[in-house]
């Protein structure tokens, strides 16, 4: 009894705690939400000094941060997307 | 004679110098019906305010603001921009003046250029930066910073390898535009325009003239504005914070304040107004970019006096550590094993102290530029005997030329929205001198009608962008081009290798009606500077403009995977597919006009109002000023002299003549708005006379009260009187006893909490009746205890003056205030003298008591009416403290005079002349557009939850006459916040429609390869 409550409590663990393995050379896709005025515009300074990032960022402009919905954040985690950055 | 002649006077003007003071005239002038020629002498547009990193009080990074003016006044239709120009002479008169300007030789042809920047990469020459304050280097084919407008570049002659030697063409060869033209040569133009404004902004003291503070000579002491582009992201080191010797990062790093200003030996009598402020700032940006820096700032007297400037400084002592010294620095040793610098200096008691540092910033003064006497002359004005632009305090913005007027630094130092404000300012007055003319010289576009394609299934059209090299060179073009005809809608695809050159713009507006396209994607740059021209090109060809959309593959693609050429393709792909994913559910959209009543409601009969009302109706509109009390003059009635002498009183009376005479002006004296409605354009208000009117912009010029003290025995003995009593009694003429001795305590009631700021004026006030009682009576004394003496500007003089004839300073600190007693008939001051570290006692025959200055008790329900903020002190905020210093966020509502902050007199009609300026920018509209990226409201998914009303920064969202909420879309800028938060999905931003952005994202996240993350 004792150890089949264990075991299940066990089994059910991992799941929650241990986020997956990422296979070796693995670069997450990044989804980015940029304000037009902002961030937008700092993307667009990172261009002109040359300045490196990955190429797994890709960028939404919208009007405004406050325009972000959360239904974004959750279509993009759905559609497989790694990691969302919020920046404005 | 014929009794119909035209006006004589041009309705053009001529600006000279491209800072953010003439862009802001340049702006104003040209959006209400006046041509503008701006003349700049550099290869761009920006003057000063381009090279700096952020901006004080707020921490605003500088170029993010003036970079969109830039791209307005470079596209502007009415705006010719002349750059590499100078004046060489100006005749006729106000209206109707002969300009001739010089223009050098650029070497590119500005229609061919791109501003692709292929040229730069190859030509083999470099020098230092003079925009980076010679720390960084350019090549000798450039443009002068990387947002600069124009982008068309320029060879500098002077070091140019073929026009010095006759060897290279490098340039040329990269070229792919054939925009070089090594035979270009100088020309000379005429222009004839109604007035002319003078902007040409300012230098920097050249502190290598102080020897003893080593610049020039230890490495590691440079500039205050050496040090802003060291923070500066686009600047030498990317914005980390290195010390030129070695690049390591400084830890102790000092700001040596009023180095060249405040000092005739060498350098500059006046004050020049803003390094207190930047130095705070440069330390707080400092200590966020590496919190390991312990700076100190050695400073004579803190010069905090604009808005919020003093919680600033407060900030970065409380939240930032940064140590105030208050101490002169006589010498700069440089300690030749580490590069460290040894500071010597005295403290608060006189001991001398040595402390090293590992780098040392020198605050450096602004001054005229080096040519200011030949430039007077130029234009035939006046000067004062430092260069400055010779005006006087009731007429700010006026040079001794009549049409000729002033913005900027070369009236006098001063600070960024002050000059904005007189940008505004300068405008509202050319708009006033020369109204009859407005809109003789503009152009409108014509437009042909837009085709229909409301019905019409998406045929769109991409065209891929080589950009020179700049993106081919990265992105393997054929390939993106091979993918976008595989997208859906994807009618025509093609590569164009500068799609922003004249002659493919023209292209694409053929292979738009070829084709039969309804969408059109350009992959190639930034929205930003690009998709107004894109825009035009597609609306041309018939299309609604709304139906593009940029795809930037160059900034986000190419420029930052260099190298990495199979990447950055996938992901130029991936961007172009995203793009498609818009541009298929774009639609049309329509822009809306609103009619414009051309009157303006004033509230508050101030100077302020009045000098607003006066600057409205020269321009043509109707003017209501509404002022609760019985007569007109607010509190100038109590104002008798200026610092500089002029006749306060004589002037209220000629202003209150004037406005009472002018036919254009109504009066409503003893009257209150009982109720405003409408929006920018459409105002309807109800005064307290029954008055109803309409109008379509408001300006709030509500004033200030003075604060009547309570501390210092003041009511308890008539001898303590304030600066304004004794102005008074100067200006009557009362005869003081000829020895008597004056003791004036400064910051009474500023300054201290609760009311944690600078009323500005006191310390001139004190300053002024001192000298006027020591010139009455040479034999009576007078004594100012203060804080800091704040007699910012050329105010200085004054100041010296003050000592000079044997006015007594002694400094008080908050903690140590000084203590006032009864002695019978006279008064006994008690203070801490810092110098002598002892107490002082004064026997004083009158305590003068400088108080402060409060925002108008009406100031709060005035606020709730408009829904306009204020400040945590009571004043009226403004949509933005740099570049929006009379604007409301709330379109067509200003603010100006002491409604807005404390401020002088000068400066009050200053900024009533910019409210006047910026509201008939407004007025002199027949309709106004709204723009078409707006939110758009469905009533009937919406359930009134009031969430949008509650988040929105314009109060766009009300609640009409059933009780629900609707949409004013005149007042809406198209944020999206409302979308954001409504739980109905009711608002939807125009052509950010969330159908839209989740098709992005699904195009986003496909993957090619199959693999998630892949």
């Amino acid at each position: 009894m004792n150890k089949a409550v264990e075991s299940t409590e066990e089994a059910k663990a991992p799941s929650i705690e241990k986020p997956h393995e990422t296979p070796e050379g693995w670069e997450p896709n990044i989804l980015a939400f940029a304000c037009h005025y902002c961030a937008f515009a700092a993307a667009d300074l990172a261009g002109v000094m040359r300045l490196s990032y990955s190429p797994n960022v890709k960028i939404i402009r919208l009007p405004c941060t406050g325009k972000l919905d959360q239904i974004y954040v959750l279509r993009a985690f759905e559609k497989g997307i790694d990691g969302v950055f919020v920046a404005g | 004679m014929n009794d119909k002649i035209s006006s004589p006077k041009k309705g053009s003007v001529v600006i000279v110098g491209g800072g953010i003071g003439g862009m802001q005239a340049a702006l104003d002038l040209a959006d209400s019906g006046f041509k503008v020629h701006l003349i700049q002498k550099d290869p761009s547009i920006g003057g000063t305010m381009v090279m700096l990193d952020k901006t004080f009080p707020t921490g605003d990074c500088s170029m993010c603001m003036i970079s969109p003016k830039m791209v307005e006044v470079g596209r502007h239709i009415n705006i010719d921009v002349h750059s590499l120009a100078e004046v060489a002479s100006v005749e006729g008169q106000p209206g109707d003046f002969k300009i001739k300007v010089k223009l050098a030789p650029r070497y590119v042809y500005p229609e061919k250029c791109t501003g692709c920047g292929d040229c730069e990469i190859k030509c083999p020459k470099k020098i230092p930066n003079e925009f980076d304050q010679g720390i960084g280097k350019r090549k000798v084919i450039y443009s002068l910073f990387a947002q600069a407008v124009p982008n068309t570049r320029a060879i500098d002659a002077r070091h140019c390898l073929y026009l010095t030697k006759g060897t290279c063409r490098l340039c040329e060869k990269a070229c792919k535009a054939g925009a070089i033209n090594y035979e270009d040569k100088e020309r000379v133009i005429e222009i004839n325009a109604g007035a002319v404004i003078l902007s040409p902004g300012l230098d920097r003291y050249d502190a290598t003239v102080r020897g003893e503070l080593g610049l020039g000579r230890w490495k590691n002491v440079v500039t205050s504005l050496q040090f802003e582009r060291i923070l500066s992201a686009s600047g030498p080191f990317k914005g980390e914070v290195k010390r030129p010797s070695d690049e390591k990062h400084p830890r102790k790093v000092a700001w040596i304040q009023c180095v060249g200003s405040r000092d005739s030996h060498n350098a500059n009598p006046w004050c020049s107004s803003v390094c207190c402020m930047y130095a705070t700032k440069q330390t707080i940006i400092a200590k966020e970019h590496d919190k390991n820096i312990e700076p100190t700032i050695f400073y004579m007297e803190m010069r905090a006096f604009g808005k919020d400037f003093d919680k600033y400084v407060e900030r970065a002592k409380n939240e930032y550590g940064v140590r105030y010294q208050r101490a002169m620095i006589s010498a700069v040793r440089e300690e030749p094993e580490t590069g460290n610098l040894m500071l010597r200096y005295a403290d608060e008691a006189g001991k001398l102290i040595d402390e090293s540092f590992d780098m040392v910033v020198l605050s450096i003064g602004l001054e005229p530029h080096k040519d200011a006497a030949k430039f007077a002359k130029t234009f035939g004005i006046e000067t004062n005997p430092y260069l400055f632009a010779k005006t006087s305090p009731l007429c700010p913005v006026q040079t001794t030329r009549d049409g000729i007027f002033v913005t900027g630094t070369y009236q006098g130092p001063k600070d960024i929205p002050d000059t904005v404000m007189q940008g505004s300012a300068v405008a509202g007055e050319a708009m006033a001198l020369l109204s009859e003319a407005r809109g003789t010289e503009t152009v409108h576009k014509e437009l042909l009608p837009e085709r229909d394609v409301e019905n019409e299934k998406p045929r769109i059209g991409v065209f891929v962008c080589h950009c020179g090299t700049n993106i081919a060179a990265t992105v393997n073009i054929d390939e993106v081009v091979a993918a976008a005809k595989q997208l859906p809608d994807v009618a025509y695809v093609t590569n164009t290798i500068y799609a922003c050159a004249q002659d493919n713009q023209d292209m694409i507006k053929q292979v738009v009606k070829d084709n039969n396209l309804n969408r059109v994607i350009i992959a190639s740059c930034t929205p930003r500077t690009h998709e107004p021209l894109f825009q035009e090109t597609i609306r041309d060809a018939g299309l609604n403009k709304y139906l593009f959309d940029l795809a930037d593959i160059r900034e986000q693609c190419s420029w930052c995977h260099m190298g990495q050429k199979e990447e950055a393709t996938k992901k130029a792909v991936k961007i172009v597919k995203m793009s498609v994913a818009k541009s298929r559910l774009q639609k049309p959209l329509k822009t809306d006009y609103v009619g414009v009543t051309p009157a303006c409601m004033i509230i508050g009969g101030g100077i302020a109002g009045m000098t607003s009302s006066l600057s409205l109706a020269d321009q043509g509109f109707d003017v209501h000023v509404v002022e609760m009390e019985k007569e007109l003059g607010g509190l100038t009635r109590n104002l008798f002299r200026t610092l500089e002498g002029n006749d306060v009183q004589e002037f209220l009376k000629a202003t209150i003549a004037k406005v009472q005479a002018h036919k254009r002006i109504t009066i409503h004296t003893n009257t209150q708005v009982k109720k405003t409605e409408g929006f920018v354009g459409n105002f309807k208000t109800a005064l307290s006379n029954d008055t109803l009117i309409s109008h379509g912009a408001i300006i709030i010029a509500t004033g200030g009260t003075e604060y009547a003290p309570a501390e210092y025995l003041s009511g308890e003995s008539d001898k303590v009187i304030t600066q304004r009593d004794l102005e008074k009694r100067i200006a009557s003429g009362e005869k003081f006893n000829p020895r008597a001795r004056f003791v004036m305590i400064q910051c009474v009631g500023s300054r201290e909490e609760p009311n944690q700021y600078c009323s500005r004026v006191c310390c001139q006030d004190a300053v002024k009746n001192a000298i006027a009682i020591k010139e009455q009576n040479p034999g009576s004394q007078v004594i100012i205890l203060y804080r800091d003496i704040r007699t910012y500007g050329l105010r200085e003089d004054y100041y010296k003056k003050a000592r000079d004839i044997g006015v007594m300073f002694v400094r008080y600190d908050v903690d140590k205030k000084p203590q006032v007693e009864k002695d019978g008939d006279k008064l006994k001051v008690r203070t801490w003298d810092y110098m002598l570290n002892k107490e002082l006692m004064i026997d004083a025959d009158w305590l003068v008591l400088s108080a402060g200055l409060r925002p108008h008790p009406t100031t709060e329900g005035t606020g709730k009416m408009y829904k306009v903020t204020r400040n945590q002190d009571g004043y009226f905020l403004e949509a933005h403290v740099k570049l929006r210093p009379v604007d409301f966020p709330t379109e067509g509502i200003f603010v100006c005079g002491l409604a807005h902050a404390p401020k002088n007199l000068d400066e009050t009609i200053t900024q009533s002349l910019a409210a006047a300026g910026r509201a008939g920018v407004i007025l002199s509209h027949e309709r106004l557009a709204v723009s078409g990226i707006i939110a758009k409201h469905k009533k009937e998914l919406c359930m009134s939850c009031l969430g949008c009303f509650r988040v929105c920064p314009f109060d766009s969202p009300y609640i009409g006459e059933d009780g629900k909420v609707a949409h004013n879309e005149v007042k809406c800028m198209g944020c999206g916040i409302c979308a954001a938060i409504c739980p109905a999905k009711a608002f939807q931003v125009n052509n950010f429609r969330d159908d839209q952005i989740l098709a992005m994202i699904d195009a986003a996240s496909e993957c090619e390869s199959g693999v998630v993350g892949g």
